[in-house]
């Protein structure tokens, strides 16, 4: 099953998992966000959706840049821009862990063929006061997927509570395609994955490591708190977000190059973390204005 | 006699908490039960990752019924000329009696009414409704989670509950908003091998009907399977398995069906240091390693216990050959890249490295170290080539943290330098120095052998102390970010062990003088240092080499400088009077001159004699004695003089002071004896004196008067 074959896959599955032997959990089924990000968890459709009690339930691919885990193309399995395919359902339903499975088997994984187990894994992004509890998933000894039952996001309390599934889209690919190189991944059945971002994966180490401009980065990282900061004052909840997004990534690329301190670097993630709460709480106000609009006639309850 | 089980079944739950859940459980529950009065054949605890699980054995139907006595009003106010009065009425009515049943009993504050009340037993079933959701909700541990939109915690989301008396399905309900669990005998079994729900007849059949769906769910039984078949899959590759103990249990508690999977990789890998292979088989993916029989080289082979159907063997280890191929390229890649420049290319990197926001980079801490290691060269009488080497491993000891392998595996800083030290053709002493100077790493861990290893590794915590000390960075209480505390116990065992000849003093006078971010006066930061040097040695004397309290006290001395400075100037010295005193009190030594020393020290305590005379002809007036004991314990003052001159043997002063002790005694009390307060203030000085001078000679060994009588 090539690249983008597993995505189609993974899109059809979650659009409507109830038909394909899951439960009646159907997904929206999203697109990436355009902004530079770490993870999949930062992309609005997780960390601003997760606050707050109205339901939501989406599934999408997110690109993702860590800038510091760039080898230059030279280390076949890490790479410092890559692929999460991301699901998120809040409530949290009961048989998840069974949907998950049925998953696996569309993308031709039978269970019981393998050696599966959820192992403790718990996460915590403290640059956006998020955290949360839950496990890596083995497959054979390989970890395909991160599980995390939302505890909180932005600083606030989740409730209801979310469940987010993120496959590692590349290390499952190999998995199923039998390669050892994430630059040998087929990523349909002529291109593979090295063809499409071999040369950005070592322009970009370089950029990363050796060619930025860390006085300019320290100025953007200013320039770019300060945006977030006054669009938060007019209430701009999104484009504020989008300038948190920009100064976590900044601070990423500066830790990259080596330029932050030990202290520093936690002086740098509290300022990120001080706009991430600012904006989740006014998310979460904006959202109660309009009367939590999604929650479509059920009962809004958060404490 | 009913059986009743109990079985909470949960998502994955993280292996620790299996065993934590469990133990709660079995320190709990027998209390509970005795506390209701209801006693039991057998308690026996399940656990695996999806299930934690109670099975009491022979309860009683229900609680034993119970007399109780309840004690009413007075008798003279309840009945008035042998009628009943509204007190005894209403008493009557509401304990629920007639009023025949009324007694009258004495008591010590006269005769009061009593009822005697007979209380029904309630049965088991009843009281467990009521009472078992809260033996599952009461549980405790770290990071417990909500889930969905309830108001639960536990450490992961449960999914069902079972409760049997016997055969029966006893009702129990845990409910919070739109969650809610209700007890069933429905159970499930294996998730993938026995994907359909399992159904316990009865309680006591709980562990087979569950090993039919493919889970046993006895920790200790799946531990031993574990192991042997561990231990029989290494022996089959023609190796020995390498059991580690934590593994082991936290493995149990990932799997439900164990079977021992072998997997292989190419042997090439083995030319990558063994700790590093060993951790990424054991930590990273609980495998558990294979080494060759009489050796502990590493064989190219990997166990692990696997929770898949173990028909399907092949297609598990094949997949996990992949994983370690993986990561042991990983390792393998990083290991190559490092090799590619000698270690000391790594040091501008150090430079990037903060140590502390103050105190600058690694690279300036490096620099620090060599300074601080050449005091202590010249302290240790320590010349030519191992000077240069410690010099050498002092400059190269923090390189490797800016390499590949290191940024992966931080546990393996030192043990890489040291490898990569040796492929950079650095003498073999610098390089094992480069690995023991992080030594010990904990409490009882090893500590570093070699001289080099040893100067480096002292080198090295002395600059962070005198570093984070002089930013008034203290620990207090249970804050201690730097690990301070840990660095200087380090200091003081590494001389013991060593048999180090330093002078912590002047060492830390050095320091401070050359350290240039200070936040404290030289003179505060030194005697915080010193305070805190003081307080590592005695708590190591007392816990470590369980010295009783007082002897500690007498050889540090209480609030007592010249005793302070003494310990810190010679830490071996210290150490050894602590023994030593230990030893005499143990053999009785001690308590044959404990009271006259002890005594005089006490009395002296009141002069004003200098500490370091220990010349009775110097101070005292042989012309002022009025009494023959003070003459003779003149005498035997210079002979205690004589024979130690100056010396500091502990046993010969002991014996010394043993002999001297029957006159000294003749001086306190007796027809014989003195009082030493005269009233002729030249008489009282010259006697003070005398007892003066007995007492210097005791504090060669320690203050005597810190020292407490034991009772023999």
């Amino acid at each position: 099953m090539n690249f983008q074959s597993v995505i189609s896959t993974l899109n059809q599955f979650w659009s409507n998992p109830s038909e394909l032997g899951g439960a009646n959990c159907g997904c929206l089924i999203l697109q990436p966000y355009d902004t530079e990000k770490g993870a999949g968890t930062k992309s609005p459709h997780t960390f601003l959706r997760a606050i707050g009690p109205e339901p939501w339930s989406v599934a999408y691919v997110e690109p993702c840049r860590r800038p510091g885990d760039g080898r230059y193309g030279e280390n076949p399995n890490r790479v410092q821009h890559y692929y999460q395919y991301q699901v998120l359902i809040k409530p949290s339903p009961d048989n998840i862990q069974d949907i998950y499975l049925e998953s696996l088997k569309t993308l031709g994984i039978r269970p019981e063929d393998h050696d599966i187990r959820f192992v403790e894994d718990n996460w915590e992004d403290a640059a956006v006061g998020a955290w949360g509890v839950g496990w890596e998933v083995w497959l054979d000894g390989m970890e395909v997927t991160q599980f995390t039952y939302f505890q909180q996001c932005g600083g606030l309390d989740c409730r209801p509570v979310s469940i987010e599934i993120t496959y590692g889209l590349e290390r499952l690919t190999m998995y199923l395609q039998g390669v050892n190189s994430i630059f040998d991944i087929q990523w349909n059945d002529e291109l593979t994955y090295g063809d499409v971002f071999l040369q950005g994966e070592i322009e970009s180490s370089t950029y990363n490591f050796e060619a930025s401009n860390p006085e300019l980065l320290f100025t953007l990282f200013k320039l770019y708190e300060q945006e977030a900061q006054q669009l938060m004052q007019k209430e701009l909840v999104l484009p504020a977000y989008d300038h948190v997004l920009k100064c976590s990534h900044t601070f990423n690329l500066l830790d990259a190059r080596g330029v932050i301190s030990v202290t520093e670097r936690a002086r740098y993630i509290g300022r990120v973390r001080n706009l991430a709460r600012q904006v989740a709480q006014l998310y979460l106000k904006q959202r109660e204005a309009a009367g939590f609009p999604l929650l479509k006639g059920k009962i809004a309850s958060i404490s | 006699m009913p059986s009743f089980l109990l079985e909470v079944g949960t998502e994955e739950l993280p292996a620790r908490f299996v065993d934590e859940a469990l133990n709660q459980w079995r320190s709990r529950l027998p209390k509970l039960l005795t506390e209701l009065n209801l006693t039991s054949e057998a308690i026996e605890y399940y656990g695996t990752p999806r299930r934690l699980a109670v099975l009491i054995k022979g309860l009683p139907s229900q609680q034993p019924d119970q007399d109780e006595e309840v004690k009413g009003p007075p008798a003279k106010t309840a009945f008035k000329d042998g009628q009943p009065t509204k007190a005894a009425e209403g008493f009557a009515q509401k304990q629920g009696v007639s009023l025949d049943a009324l007694e009258i009993r004495p008591t010590e504050k006269g005769d009061f009414v009593f009822v005697q009340k007979r209380i029904k037993g309630r049965a088991i079933a009843d009281l467990f409704t009521e009472q078992v959701p809260q033996w599952i909700t009461g549980l405790d541990g770290k990071r417990f989670m909500r889930w969905s939109d309830g108001d639960l915690k536990f450490s992961r989301p449960i999914r069902w509950l079972v409760a049997l008396i016997d055969d029966e399905v006893l009702p129990i309900a845990i409910v919070s908003h739109s969650i809610s669990y209700h007890s069933s005998r429905q159970s499930l079994g294996h998730r993938v091998l026995h994907p359909n729900p399992v159904s316990i007849p009865n309680a006591e059949a709980y562990v087979s009907t569950l090993a039919s769906a493919f889970v046993n769910v006895d920790p200790q039984q799946r531990q031993t399977t574990i192991e042997s078949q561990v231990r029989a899959a290494a022996e089959q590759v023609g190796g020995i398995a390498i059991v580690n103990p934590d593994l082991l249990r936290e493995v149990t508690n990932l799997v439900e069906y164990p079977s021992a999977v072998v997997g292989k990789f190419d042997a090439e890998f083995l030319e990558i240091p063994s700790e590093v292979v060993t951790t990424e088989m054991e930590s990273h993916q609980r495998y558990f390693p294979v080494c060759q029989k009489g050796s502990k080289e590493l064989l190219p082979y990997f166990i692990t216990a696997s929770n898949g159907d173990p028909k399907k063997a092949d297609i598990i280890a094949a997949g996990n050959e992949r994983v370690i191929r993986a990561r042991l390229s990983d390792g393998k890649f990083f290991f190559d890249a490092d090799r590619k420049v000698p270690l000391e290319s790594y040091l501008p990197k150090l430079e990037t490295v903060t140590f502390q926001a103050d105190l600058g980079s690694v690279r300036s801490k490096v620099d620090r170290i060599g300074a601080i290691a050449s005091q202590l060269a010249t302290q240790l009488n320590i010349t030519g080539e191992t000077s240069t080497h410690i010099q050498r491993a002092a400059l190269l000891c923090k390189a490797d943290l800016v390499t590949q392998m290191v940024g992966e595996f931080p546990e393996l800083q030192g043990v890489m330098g040291e490898k990569y030290a040796r492929s950079s053709g650095e003498p073999e002493a610098v390089a094992v120095a480069i690995s023991e100077h992080y030594l010990p790493k904990g409490a009882g861990d090893a500590l570093p052998q070699t001289i080099v290893g040893q100067v480096v590794g002292l080198a090295d915590r002395l600059d962070t102390l005198v570093g984070i000390f002089g930013l008034g960075l203290i620990p207090s209480g249970s804050s201690d970010p730097f690990a301070l505390r840990r660095a200087a116990t380090a200091i003081v065992n590494i001389t013991w062990a060593a048999n180090l000849n330093l002078n912590l003093n002047e060492l830390l006078d050095a320091i401070v003088t050359t350290s240039d971010q200070l936040k404290l006066t030289p003179e505060d930061l030194l005697k915080q240092l010193k305070e805190f040097f003081l307080q590592r040695v005695e708590t190591l004397l007392r816990e470590d080499r369980t010295i009783d309290y007082d002897l500690v006290n007498a050889v540090l001395g209480e609030n007592d400088q010249a005793y302070t400075e003494r310990a810190l100037s010679n830490l071996l010295d210290v150490r050894d009077r602590a023994s030593f005193l230990q030893t005499i009190r143990n053999d009785g030594r001690l308590s044959a001159i404990y009271e006259t020393v002890n005594r005089a020290s006490r009395l002296a305590a009141q002069g004003n004699l200098d500490t370091q005379q220990l010349d009775p002809t110097a101070v005292v007036r042989p012309d002022l004695f009025q009494k023959n004991s003070e003459k003779a314990f003149y005498d035997a003052l210079q002979q205690l003089n004589q024979t130690m001159q100056g010396h500091a043997d502990y046993a010969k002063l002991i014996d010394a002071l043993s002999q001297s002790a029957p006159t000294v005694s003749r001086f306190f009390d007796g027809e014989d004896s003195v009082l030493v307060m005269d009233d002729d203030p030249d008489i009282k000085q010259n006697r003070l004196n005398l007892l003066g001078i007995l007492r210097n000679h005791g504090r060669v060994l320690a203050d005597f008067g810190a020292i407490a009588k034991q009772a023999s």
